[in-house]
């Protein structure tokens, strides 16, 4: 499978090994406080930054560590890897396992792109500590309170790199921006009683609560006036104090001292959910009922992002993902299958209406003579809509209404005929590519559901089946393996629920290539037949030919290895089949040379891993099968 | 009856809107609803309004001082969401007081008004003297 451009591409990575300890390579972390500047991308610099929890996907670097990855340093890659602290070590050698395995089945494009999943899932408590870690610093670098910290960074959106550089630029704006006074502006030192600016009420000095301004108000205003602002929502983030003229910030101890618990947990929900909402580099996992946040790193590679909850969506779109298809394409298909307007057109295509009470009326085959259903019951000419008592000889027959093709010739249904087949068409089209990705998405959710079944309780919660016995320690019994060795069942189902999400979208696709691009629409099809003709056979095989082996009690063992030996092999081969189908898509099918197709093999067509050997493999697509593959 | 636990500050409040009036401007508390104010406000001098006396209706709902007054259809932010309630019956009056010497055409009840004013002001001006000589003029 490799090509010969793949085994350098391993070559190369392993390289860079070397470069860890060449001085050139080495860049000081310049600003160890001021890591916040991970908020800024630049088109050929990549960091990565995210925390100690390992989550399925992700990169695991230790903050402020950072790898940087910059192009034009290494020939074939053009990819450098600059190690910022000796301890990141461990994650450049997990980013370029990744990177090696990656180069073991990718094709290699025109421009090289790093495929590295650069996001973690947060779970709350991640992002408490990530809230809370931010706060820290701030607080210590800023020499203010917590609390103060944590106003600040609300203010700028989460943002540490802006709250430093506006802080050291202009201090004083800033805490007035903010509402962060340091010394308070009401003073009443002399007098024993203070009235509350809000019920007018006299008390005692030590009764009257003020926030940093020193603005007297007794405990029970401050409390009414908390309590709306956190009933009305996360605006009592910003909350002020209630002076009109005063700007000072209320902060969440002042808070806790004085609400209920509810409103304390409810304060405390917005200020976790503001992380999240109010940061760029974060997102909520749009999952019903999923809690997970994602942290995402932008500036290479794809937006697809599959949480912990395992559901997988699109960064940028919040979709499901769908990758190698476009935000935009998958919106648009979104909305069409929404539309009510594919709904009329099927009614416009299939029906006509009754002449007389003028229900539209759809016909499937026969003849021409049509009759309304009860209570109507009209008797009509389907071609020209007239009653078929005036049919018969005089009109030329029952079954040839020569009044129709009469008024066909004076061209009186042409217009509407016309439309009515233009519509049928499209709606034929349409209900072509939706059967298919409907279809699609259908047998994921089923592949889903297996998996769930399959898996053993280090998986996932104990979905036995019916039996009580999960299925795989049931093959684990059977056939004396371990469990770690019945992981290519898994493996199998994984690729499986992944490769119908493709197909799936791939649908959309096709639906939106342009008719005109003959050649480009043909080596989608071809690839995507290539690609949908392994995933059948490869679910088919997970699917069926497993359960004769969890079900039947007579199958020798050596039968059990053979058929492990199968699937694998059809697992990694539907593997390469939707690599080589999403890169194509990815590229805009840009490697289809319209000048060149079909008479050279030209560089753009090797890069599919040996254009010669596909095309010949094409001829026999219609048969949808791989020799080498069928026992 | 409503006036019975009527809170001490609205109590304050009309007790000082009463003996110390802002210039220009009374409020007064209805018999049977103590929440319920009558108000008239006079045309500033050297506005088109001079000379016009503008009658206001003001009711405290429940949640007064935490909610701000109910005071009809104006646009004044105050009584939106920056209403707080350290604010008070006196500080809205008189920043209508002030809407009516400096109108916010950008931010108007009437949208003819507004673009005339904007248009012509000293046309507008003159239609505005014209109005309150015909209905704000004194009874």
């Amino acid at each position: 499978m490799d090509s010969e451009d793949d085994m350098h591409d391993a070559n190369d990575m392993d390289s860079l090994d070397d470069d860890y300890y060449s001085e050139e390579s080495i860049v000081a972390s310049d600003e160890e406080h001021n890591s916040g500047d991970d908020y800024d991308f630049e088109d050929d610099t990549v960091e990565i930054t995210s925390k100690q929890q390992p989550s399925k996907g992700s990169l695991i670097v230790r903050p402020p560590m950072r790898i940087r990855l910059e192009t034009g340093k290494v020939k074939r890659d053009n990819i450098t890897v600059y190690v910022v602290d000796g301890s990141v070590f461990p994650s450049i050698v997990a980013f370029l396992d990744r990177k090696r395995e990656q180069g073991k089945h990718t094709t290699k494009s025109k421009s090289p792109e790093l495929r590295v999943q650069h996001y973690t899932v947060l779970s709350e408590a991640d992002i408490r500590q990530l809230q809370e870690d931010d706060t820290t610093r701030v607080s210590n670098v800023l020499s203010i309170s917590k609390v103060s910290a944590s106003i600040l960074l609300r203010h700028y959106n989460w943002s540490v790199s802006k709250v430093n550089d506006d802080w050291f630029a202009d201090e004083d704006r800033v805490r007035r921006t903010v509402g962060l006074l340091d010394i308070p502006v009401v003073h009443f030192p002399n007098l024993k009683e203070v009235m509350c600016g809000i019920c007018f009420e006299s008390y005692p000095c030590n009764k009257i609560i003020s926030a940093a301004c020193g603005h007297p108000f007794c405990s029970s205003c401050w409390l009414g006036y908390i309590s709306i602002s956190i009933t009305d929502g996360p605006g009592c983030l910003m909350l002020r104090c209630p002076d009109p003229s005063c700007g000072v910030a209320v902060g969440q101890d002042m808070i806790n001292v004085l609400v209920s618990e509810q409103d304390k947990e409810k304060y405390s929900r917005y200020l976790l959910r503001s992380y999240i909402e109010n940061n760029r580099k974060t997102k909520w996992c749009p999952a019903p009922g999923c809690e997970y946040a994602v942290n995402f790193v932008m500036g290479v590679g794809s937006y697809d992002v599959a949480c912990n909850c395992t559901y997988g969506f699109c960064w940028n779109c919040t979709e499901e993902a769908h990758r190698p298809v476009e935000c935009d394409t998958v919106q648009k298909w979104i909305q069409k299958n929404r539309a009510e307007s594919e709904n009329m057109n099927w009614i416009l295509a299939n029906s006509k209406p009754c002449p007389k009470c003028k229900r539209p009326i759809e016909k499937n085959q026969g003849c021409m003579h049509m009759t309304c259903t009860p209570p109507c019951k009209f008797e009509f000419c389907w071609l020209c809509l007239g009653s078929w008592q005036e049919h018969g000889e005089r009109t030329g027959g029952f079954y040839a209404c020569n009044r129709y093709e009469t008024a066909k010739q004076q061209g009186v249904y042409d217009e509407c005929e016309k439309r009515r087949e233009m519509a049928k068409n499209s709606l034929e089209r349409y209900t072509h590519y939706y059967e298919r990705w409907a279809t699609n998405q259908a047998s994921r959710l089923k592949a889903i559901n297996d998996l769930q079944q399959m898996k053993s309780e280090n998986f996932l919660s104990s979905l036995r089946n019916n039996k009580g016995h999960l299925q795989i320690e049931k093959l684990t019994d059977k056939y004396s393996m371990p469990e770690t060795q019945l992981k290519f069942i898994i493996d199998a189902w994984l690729q499986i629920i992944e490769c119908r999400r493709v197909l799936k979208w791939t649908y959309a696709y096709g639906y939106y290539l342009p008719e005109h691009e003959q050649i480009k629409r043909e080596y989608f099809e071809f690839s995507q037949g290539e690609a949908e003709a392994g995933l059948e056979r490869l679910h088919q095989c997970a699917e069926k030919e497993l359960q004769e082996y969890i079900t039947s009690a007579e199958q020798p063992t050596s039968a059990f290895h053979e058929f492990k030996t199968k699937l694998t092999g059809l697992t990694s081969v539907t593997k390469t089949f939707f690599e080589n189908l999403v890169q194509a898509l990815e590229n805009g099918l840009a490697d289809v040379d319209v000048d060149s197709v079909g008479c050279s093999r030209t560089a753009s067509t090797k890069s599919y891993g040996g254009g010669s050997k596909k095309k010949g493999r094409g001829k026999s697509r219609g048969s949808g099968s791989d020799p080498s593959l069928e026992e | 009856m409503a006036n019975s636990n009527l809170p001490r500050r609205i109590i304050k409040e009309t007790q000082r809107l009463l003996s110390e009036p802002a210039p220009g401007i009374s409020a007064s508390p209805s018999e049977e609803n103590m929440r319920y104010f009558n108000v008239m406000i006079l045309g500033p001098s050297q506005s088109p309004y001079e000379g016009g006396v503008f009658k206001l209706e003001l009711f405290l709902p429940e949640e007064y001082p935490m909610a701000s007054p109910k005071l009809g259809r104006i646009c004044l932010d105050i009584l939106k969401d920056k209403w707080s309630p350290a604010l008070q019956i006196r500080t809205v009056l008189l920043s209508i007081q002030a809407l009516l010497s400096a109108p916010n055409p950008d931010d108007p009840l009437s949208e003819n008004v507004a673009k005339h004013w904007k248009a012509n002001e000293a046309e507008a001006v003159e239609t505005a003297k014209e109005w309150t000589r015909l209905y704000a003029s004194g009874v």
